[in-house]
């Protein structure tokens, strides 16, 4: 084949490089377009732009540390972490002793995305905290696909949900774009691991900080 | 020796693009993955790294496949060298810096836990793909490839 004689017709050559080329720009654009922020999804109660898009607590109580929390409800370190720290957690936003902020990030997969989006709407029911609890407990394999919308509905009355419209609202994937908004605004706050842990806009020191409850504590604290 | 240095050619066109074209493909399929381990690497501006994590999968499809069918070999073995290169800066200064990332060469990346990188092995890697792509540069001659060699390659090996 490389004897071919010059002048020899590149057509096939040429129409390769162009299909390649073409089609990738053709995925590529739109890819960028669906990424950017929506500012037109519909957004879950108790959520607020200005903070990243996170399902906030104790957001109007003053002088007390701000505490953002990015976590992926599949993650298995997560787990770990929620296992450790999420009573204290919960204490301090029952005892109002910290504005906490719930970063539901979703980059491990689908699975990450229907549970975030579940997540959302048990904050409509104002059960976020124990849809929280109840997801962790149930956590299976990553990206097993046990997470179905039906799977997720069926643990909203574990959480104490009875509204039925907490099932239209995960059947029908009610805050997806939210999902892709909060998943924007970790990339921006530089979230690269979860879970990742602000204590007023600092990261706990991973090294240290995050599996220690009493180092944890005292991070907290310390403000 | 000529007939075997045009299969060297096709293996070498194989491996880079085969590489580059799985490579990219896994990183298609968890975007927010890939920005992340853009980030981890904590080199970049991160709306740059952002962006970068989103269209570095679509260049190295892109990349691949061109190497794959023997396309413009010179020009895609060109971008993959450079890829690599930049691969290997981003990764030695992670390791030099002490920062414990997962490359996210084919997907997955961020941050991991000390002791759990694996920084030598994906610099030597990354280190053949590199010369494979300067032999692809300097050779871009090879079996069942698309490209005409003697209007777009011999010529200018001179």
């Amino acid at each position: 084949m490389a004897n071919q004689k010059p002048g020899k017709d590149n057509f096939t050559r040429n129409l390769v490089i162009v299909v390649v080329v073409g089609v990738v720009l053709l995925m590529l654009v739109p890819t960028l377009i669906s990424k950017g922020t929506k500012t037109t999804a519909k957004i879950p109660s108790s959520v607020s732009a200005s903070h990243g898009y996170g399902i906030v607590f104790n957001g109007d109580v003053k002088s007390v540390p701000v505490v953002d929390v990015y976590e992926d409800f599949q993650c298995p370190i997560c787990q770990q972490f929620e296992k450790m720290n999420g009573d204290y957690i919960e204490s301090l936003i029952k005892a109002k002793k910290a504005t906490v902020i719930y970063h539901s990030l979703s980059f491990l997969g689908p699975d990450s995305i229907r549970a975030a989006n579940a997540g959302a709407c048990a904050a409509d029911q104002g059960k976020f905290l124990d849809y929280h609890r109840v997801l962790y407990a149930n956590q299976p394999a990553e990206n097993s696909g046990a997470w179905t919308n039906l799977a997720l509905t069926i643990l909203g009355p574990a959480a104490g949900i009875t509204d039925k419209k907490f099932g239209t609202c995960v059947n029908g994937g009610q805050y997806a774009d939210w999902v892709t908004n909060v998943a924007n605004a970790g990339a921006k706050a530089n979230v690269n691991a979860t879970p990742t842990i602000f204590v007023n806009g600092k990261e706990l020191d991973r090294k240290t900080e995050y599996f220690n409850a009493d180092k944890f504590k005292a991070a907290i604290e310390r403000g | 020796m000529k007939k075997y240095s045009l299969w060297i050619g096709l293996l070498a066109r194989v491996i880079l693009g085969g590489v580059l074209f799985a490579a990219g493909l896994l990183k298609y399929q968890h975007l927010d993955k890939s920005q992340m381990a853009v980030r981890a690497y904590e080199l970049l501006p991160i709306s740059v790294a952002n962006f970068l994590g989103i269209t570095l999968p679509f260049l190295e499809i892109a990349v691949g496949l061109l190497l794959v069918f023997g396309a413009a070999t010179r020009i895609a073995a060109t971008i993959g060298g450079l890829l690599m290169m930049m691969f290997i800066i981003g990764i030695s200064q992670a390791w030099a810096r002490g920062l414990s990332i997962d490359c996210g060469c084919f997907g997955g990346g961020g941050q991991v836990a000390p002791g759990a990188t694996n920084y030598l092995p994906e610099i030597l890697r990354d280190t053949a793909l590199a010369l494979i792509a300067i032999y692809l540069f300097r050779y871009p001659q090879s079996k069942f490839g698309l490209d005409r060699h003697t209007s777009d390659g011999e010529q200018s090996n001179g």
